[in-house]
């Protein structure tokens, strides 16, 4: 029995959500009242779309919310994605519900008050606020991922892991350390491990074999310790990774002040380790924000007291040369234009900054950011997708992440008990589908570490798994879940 | 209009004779008949007219004031104040001639502290008393103890108390303006209680100690001695006139928030920091500036700090005559007769508030030039956004400055050395009382010329009420003259 989603709102996330969700075998039900909308999704999409209003009672139940799983709200009203969940919730409250709140006040006053809430509850029964299991953000999510990224330096997408470790996209450079050699002849490395989790060509991605042999151009997703992506680095024949101290933020609207406020509120927190000094990466960060918007600018400049606000188009080329924007160490172009954030970020990448990160509408648009020079391609919908999915995945998986174009899934999960890995080696496992075991915890909470094939997998442990997009046999594999 | 202001006229004064009360009694206890009758006589004629003017309107139900009729029974109340209080000073014979007598009484109403008076202590002490009691009445405001006791007032007295009280922003403290009024002037009781409570056990006479403490919370600088604090020879009284008197020159409106429990962001009140820091770096100046001189360490850093603290509050006493000291150190005190103290206090001058906006704004004016593109915004008490006060204050102390200029002219016509026009005029705008050279704090002001006096006098209630609230009354009476044959435009 495959699993049921309603999905109101047949917006571009909506299509997205659904076309990931159809690939994992899901049976799909979306909802709009867009007939243009839903014309579109009918010939694009393998699943149940329904023309009418999300929030009637009477159409949810048409679309089979008594036998549904989980409920997704995205249309473009706040309110009304809180509604339909609320609606559902009165009648349905098994069904998992995930609403998109875009307005930040809502989502900032849920969170905090849906702990509250539930505690006082009188009768015992511990009800999310508006019956929303999960609130999504897209703003929020998106400077979460920004943020990750500049943690790490920068340094190409990471993605990451339990443990510790991260999944690090690198381009093969001619002459490079992956340039021409199979997997099994590389280099091990004194002190530290790593492990080549994809090989991504431009026509196609593998999961590589010892004797897959990445070529100039492909990219390779490197499995590695965070600690020591700057070895990864080194390795690689880049300088060591330099401390980006300065930072401009392009776009003063949500997700950019979002990524300063962050900055700056981890810089008011850390006063004693400041002057005690062990965080050499976040204490000298320098901020500046530019917007074209003087309304927002100025938003900017009274909530931020440390931080630079320049108003102006970043296109000047006087304003970059006043200000030396093209100096800096890390800009980031996290405006809700993200076209002109590709633009933007290559524009100043070709000026001289060290490192660019670009939100981006799609993962569509990771081949243009990384042809423009762009380091990093945040891209705004795949992170709400992925927040999505990994929610609906039920409780054993913890996070997914697409990578090769959505060609792969990282999937973290949790082992059952009574799935049929539990227990054995993974070398039993290899007639069992396609898929790469990056990391496997020795035991329920304990050390992630890189297997080989003698590894067991403990029930209850987590493992870390590259799979096809929408391999949803290899992953109840070790969830167990049908 | 004209009913309304009768009645707060009416009221000003009937509290302004209530007030005579207990220089009356001292007058009685110390046998001072002469002196007893002046305060008498005053006083029951005041509460006559204020009890005739209630019963003979009590009928007509008073209209709501205007905004210009606030401004208007603001500074004619301190008018009339400063010629009430000069009544017992003439009848009692004290002080020559009537023209001294109303500079006295403004001086003491101003918290000014200029007397005119050569020697102080030959003065009936009834008198003295009076002298010190007009610094209290007018140093938390006259009218704000009118709208604290006078709940007929209620919504008027908003605008009266804005009118009345100092700083570029007056706001309501509690919900109510009466309790507003009633809290800071429990507050500012409470702080002479303990002057006077502290100065009894430093063996201190009761007189003394309760003139002292007036004449300190009202920062206003008349004393009952000839060498104002100094004359006490007590290290203790000076250090506790001192914190008093650095006390009395913080906004009022934070004490409020410290006794209601919100001690936490007291700290980030810009102007409380920078008052704080001016007082510490100027004294610490002055002590260096002073240091290789005869006295001891201790002896100099109490007189530096004594007199920091008496000039930028606004006082006046001394316990030493400073016109002797060195010029730098001289300088450093005439600055701080300009900076003044905070907004919401007692004291005088420009206020260290509108010296902190406009510093702030320097300081984007600066970023500006570096970085044309930026944005940048005025954080006032961790506010951003408050570049909308800056056009108020430099007006504000363009007109300031103005009248320094006006008065120094006047000054210099009346025949004074141009650097006691100069501190002199400083010294009256900013009602700080004592000035420089020959009007410095051992010297007095009785032998200026009269016309002088009389536009002292104006200066110095202009500096108290913050000189907008005078010029509006001014300009009220001309254009009501102007008007009064034709339609009434301020009924």
């Amino acid at each position: 029995m495959s699993k049921k989603v309603i999905v109101v709102g047949a917006g571009f996330t909506g299509l997205q959500l659904a076309r990931t969700l159809v690939a994992e075998g899901v049976h799909v039900v979306l909802v709009d009242r867009d007939p243009e909308k839903v014309q579109h999704a009918r010939n694009a999409l393998d699943c149940t779309v329904v023309e009418s209003d999300g929030n009637s009672p009477e159409t949810l139940s048409e679309a089979g919310i008594a036998t549904a799983d989980a409920l997704v709200t995205l249309t473009d009203d706040d309110e009304m994605n809180m509604i339909v969940c609320s609606l559902v919730d009165a009648d349905y409250p098994d069904v998992l519900k995930i609403a998109r709140v875009r307005n930040y006040a809502y989502y900032l006053r849920t969170t905090a008050t849906a702990s509250r809430h539930a505690d006082a509850t009188a009768s015992g029964e511990r009800r999310p606020l508006f019956g929303v299991d999960h609130m999504l953000n897209p703003d929020v999510e998106a400077a979460a991922a920004i943020t990750r990224a500049m943690s790490l330096g920068a340094v190409g997408n990471v993605i990451e892991l339990g443990g510790g470790y991260g999944i690090v996209s690198l381009p093969v450079v001619a002459g490079g350390p992956f340039d021409g050699v199979p997997i099994c002849r590389l280099s091990k490395m004194p002190g530290w491990h790593y492990l080549v989790a994809y090989v991504e060509s431009d026509k196609t991605a593998v999961l590589p074999n010892g004797n897959t042999m990445p070529e100039a151009g492909d990219r390779v997703g490197v499995l590695v310790s965070l600690e020591d992506i700057p070895s990864l680095m080194l390795f690689m024949g880049r300088s060591a990774e330099e401390i980006l101290r300065t930072v401009t933020v392009f776009g003063a609207d949500r997700v950019g002040t979002l990524v300063v406020d962050h900055h700056v509120s981890s810089r008011r927190a850390s006063v004693f380790s400041r002057i005690f000094g062990n965080s050499p990466r976040e204490k000298t960060r320098e901020m500046t924000i530019v917007d074209r918007d003087p309304h927002l600018c100025r938003e900017a400049a009274e909530r931020f007291s440390n931080v630079r606000v320049l108003c102006g188009d970043m296109t000047d080329a006087d304003l970059v040369r006043e200000e030396s924007l093209d100096a800096v160490d890390l800009m980031v172009a996290a405006s809700g234009n993200y076209e002109s954030n590709l633009v933007m970020a290559a524009y100043l990448k070709s000026r001289g900054v060290k490192k660019t990160i670009a939100l981006t509408a799609s993962s569509d648009f990771d081949d243009v950011a990384r042809k423009l020079g762009v380091d990093v391609a945040v891209p705004m919908r795949d992170t709400v997708v992925d927040c999505i999915v990994s929610h609906l995945r039920g409780d054993n998986v913890k996070s997914i992440h697409a990578v090769c174009n959505r060609f792969f899934e990282i999937v973290e999960c949790e082992v059952s008990p009574s799935s049929r890995a539990a227990g054995k080696a993974l070398s039993e496992l290899v007639n069992d589908g396609e898929f790469l075991a990056l990391l496997v915890q020795e035991k329920e909470g304990g050390r992630y570490s890189m297997p080989n094939g003698s590894t067991v997998i403990a029930p209850g442990a987590r493992i870390v798994l590259v799979v096809k997009a929408g391999a949803g046999d290899e992953i109840q594999l070790f969830t167990g879940e049908a | 209009m004209v009913l309304p202001l009768l009645r707060i006229f009416s009221y000003v004064l009937a509290l302004a004779g209530v007030s005579l009360l207990l220089p009356l009694v001292a007058a009685v206890r110390y046998g001072e008949t002469r002196a007893a009758w002046s305060f008498a006589v005053p006083m029951a004629a005041s509460i006559a007219v204020a009890v005739a003017i209630t019963v003979v309107y009590r009928h007509i139900k008073a209209a709501p004031l205007s905004i210009r009729a606030a401004f208007v029974a603001v500074g004619g109340s301190w008018i009339l104040l400063g010629f009430f209080g000069s009544l017992p000073l003439w009848f009692s014979g004290a002080i020559k001639g009537f023209t001294n007598c109303v500079f006295e009484s403004i001086s003491g109403f101003t918290t000014t502290g200029a007397t005119v008076i050569f020697d102080v202590e030959s003065l009936p002490r009834s008198i003295n008393l009076w002298r010190c009691e007009m610094h209290w009445l007018g140093g938390m405001g006259v009218v704000a103890l009118v709208v604290a006791l006078v709940p007929l007032l209620g919504i008027g007295g908003m605008k009266l108390i804005q009118a009345e009280t100092t700083g570029p922003e007056k706001g309501k403290l509690t919900a109510r303006i009466t309790n507003t009024a009633k809290v800071l002037w429990f507050i500012y009781m409470g702080f002479t209680a303990a002057q006077f409570a502290l100065l009894l056990v430093c063996d201190m006479g009761c007189f003394d100690a309760l003139c002292l403490s007036f004449s300190t919370l009202g920062t206003g600088g008349f004393s009952t001695r000839n060498l104002s604090v100094g004359a006490f020879e007590n290290p203790a009284v000076e250090w506790i006139t001192c914190a008093f008197m650095l006390l009395a020159s913080v906004n009022f409106a934070l004490y409020y928030r410290v006794f209601t429990g919100r001690v936490g962001g007291i700290w980030r009140d810009s102007e409380l920091r920078a008052f704080a820091g001016i007082v510490f770096a100027t004294t610490v100046c002055v002590v260096l500036i002073q240091l290789p001189g005869a006295k001891a360490f201790g002896e100099t850093l109490r007189d530096s700090a004594f007199h920091v603290a008496s000039i930028i509050s606004s006082t006046g006493f001394m316990t030493d005559d400073y016109t002797v000291w060195r010029p730098a150190a001289q300088i450093i005190l005439l600055a701080l007769v300009l900076i003044g103290g905070c907004s919401g206090s007692t004291a005088g001058g420009i206020k260290v508030v509108r010296w902190t906006v406009l510093f702030k704004q320097l300081v984007n004016e600066f970023r500006r030039l570096v970085h044309p593109h930026g944005v940048f915004t005025l954080r006032l008490n961790a506010q951003p956004g408050r570049e909308t006060i800056v056009p108020y204050i430099a007006s504000f102390i363009f007109v300031y400055l103005l009248l320094v200029l006006v008065t120094m002219l006047f000054g210099a016509l009346a025949g004074l050395a141009p650097f006691e026009a100069l501190t002199g005029s400083f010294s009256m705008v900013g009602n700080v009382g004592p000035a420089f050279g020959e009007l410095g704090p051992t010297a007095h002001y009785g032998n200026i010329p009269d016309f002088l006096k009389c536009w002292y006098c104006v200066v110095m209630i202009a500096g108290r009420l913050e000189i907008f609230t005078l010029l509006i009354l001014i300009g009220t009476v001309f254009s009501f003259r102007r008007n009064s044959a034709g339609s009434r435009r301020y009924n």
